[in-house]
């Protein structure tokens, strides 16, 4: 339940100069603040409110950035499986909404906040990774609203027409998710974010990937896959790459080196880098904190065939920042065998002895459930529940201790 | 040689496969000229675009027809009280 109070220097009567188009709603069940006007040509543009509104509310902000095409979405299924319950878009809206809703998690796409549409962005010759094409104000303002458990309405951005479609009612949820190529490229977002990720994956794996992805696709060749990953290049250099200096944690895909010049990419080396000193997020490690170890767990307990598994672990320094890196190459044979891995693993944030392993079983079907990227997608899904439980429970205590005073 | 989906995997909505193709033609012609012009960089971004939209369609064809749900689920759910379907919890 949150608490809302509105702080008014004017008197809401007379003064308040809130434009007609923007509305305030604040009660026990309705709480909704408009920041912006529509304006011809789909742009949005967000009005000054007078008042500043302050909420106690229990939203918890995850940002997680990664280029188009790099597995944004099943991470996110797993990440709201951990929390229990399916995701599924808004029932009874726009068809090609790109939100999705589940009991305590809403994940929202970032490309929602485009200012140009594509047909804009082809008359500028911008790409949708620049930031001239989105419009950061609005992200912020509707990002704080949310954590601040008040309701907003979200512009879609309609990735068939390509256009900016009427916007969506998006209800404050526990845990926020922001998907998307710039989570933590505007400054005031990033400071509003509770825990960040990034998706890295490197030039030779995002090759293959779009290779499975598109060449069934009529008019796709391995040239002109090649030249729009080429085209994309400079931007996603310049704008997007930047940002994993900023995450908590970042899940790096790497061709193995397992097997001698492999450009397949079926089997990968994944490593989950993981920020030390940060708040609420402790690191897991492998056998024992802080050594460099090299574990491979192929033997008499774990059947491994061609090219077997390698784990490493150690500290390591990321952008300057003291960081824990977890490494895995290979994949597994048998899922069920992966107990044996995790018993290894220690500070999973796992609530019962195999969690990890059974929430890997449960979603088996899911890209990459037999090497790294699901087994770290799923170690950093329970690191964010932990989290959310962490900051929850401590709020919960200072709010005990202020009722007391 | 190794790499043959479009055999196994479920086609893309006709007006998307479309919009993709001729995304294609658009993005080399206009790079045919300058391939560093911004012109140039949007289209291939937009073939990017539209392709991303067409794998996510292919999912949710393949999730909602072959995937997981076998014929005998698709019958269940609007035949919840025949009695190849009746399930109960106790």
């Amino acid at each position: 339940m949150a608490v809302c109070t509105v702080y008014s220097p004017h008197s809401l009567k007379s003064t308040c100069p809130i434009p007609n188009t923007s509305r305030i709603q604040l009660g026990s069940h309705q709480k909704q603040v408009i920041f912006f006007t529509r304006r011809k040509g789909g742009n949005y543009r967000s009005n000054k409110l007078s008042g500043t509104i302050t909420c106690e509310a229990n939203t918890i902000v995850i940002g997680l950035a990664a280029d188009s095409g790099c597995g944004k979405s099943t991470f996110m299924r797993r990440l709201t499986s951990v929390f229990g319950g399916a995701a599924s878009p808004p029932k009874g809206g726009n068809p090609d909404s790109n939100t999705l809703i589940s009991d305590t998690t809403t994940v929202i796409c970032l490309d929602d906040y485009h200012s140009l549409d594509r047909y804009g962005r082809k008359e500028q010759g911008v790409t949708a990774l620049d930031p001239k094409a989105n419009n950061f104000d609005l992200m912020y303002e509707q990002v704080k609203a949310l954590k601040q458990g008040i309701a907003v309405e979200k512009p879609i951005y309609n990735h068939v027409t390509g256009i900016l479609d009427s916007p969506e009612l998006i209800q404050p949820p526990k845990i926020l998710v922001i998907e998307g190529l710039h989570p933590m490229y505007d400054s005031r977002v990033r400071d509003l974010l509770d825990f960040s990720i990034y998706l890295d994956i490197s030039n030779e794996v995002k090759f293959a990937w779009k290779i499975q992805r598109d060449m069934a696709e009529r008019g796709h060749s391995l040239e002109s896959i090649k030249a729009s990953i080429e085209s994309r290049k400079p931007d996603f250099d310049a704008f997007i790459d930047p940002q994993k200096q900023y995450a908590d944690a970042v899940i790096e895909v790497l061709p193995t080196q397992l097997i001698p010049d492999d450009n397949e990419g079926k089997v990968l080396r994944v490593k989950l880098v993981m920020k030390e000193g940060v708040k609420y997020f402790s690191p897991s490690y492998l056998f024992d904190e802080g050594s460099t170890i090299d574990w491979i767990p192929c033997g008499r307990k774990l059947t491994c065939s061609y090219p077997g598994i390698k784990f490493s672990y150690g500290p390591d320094s990321y952008y300057s920042n003291e960081v824990s890196v977890l490494e895995m190459d290979g994949q597994f044979d048998k899922l069920d065998e992966l107990i044996y891995v995790e018993s290894h693993l220690s500070n999973l944030s796992t609530k019962f002895y195999g969690e990890v392993t059974q929430q890997m079983l449960s979603l088996s079907n899911f890209p990459g459930s037999t090497n790294g990227t699901g087994l770290f997608q799923t170690i950093v899904g329970m690191k964010i529940r932990d989290l959310y439980e962490q900051i929850i429970a401590e709020k919960k205590g200072s709010s005990l201790q202020a009722a007391k005073m | 040689a190794c790499l043959n989906p479009a055999s196994s995997s479920p086609n893309t909505p006709t007006d998307l496969s479309t919009k993709v193709s001729e995304s294609i033609g658009k993005a080399q012609e206009t790079c045919a000229d300058d391939p560093q012009s911004g012109e140039c960089v949007a289209a291939w971004d937009e073939v990017e675009e539209l392709s991303a939209a067409a794998s996510h369609a292919r999912d949710n064809i393949k999730a909602s027809s072959s995937g997981p749900s076998d014929p005998l689920e698709e019958f269940c759910k609007d035949n919840m009280d025949t009695a190849e379907c009746r399930t109960y919890d106790d």
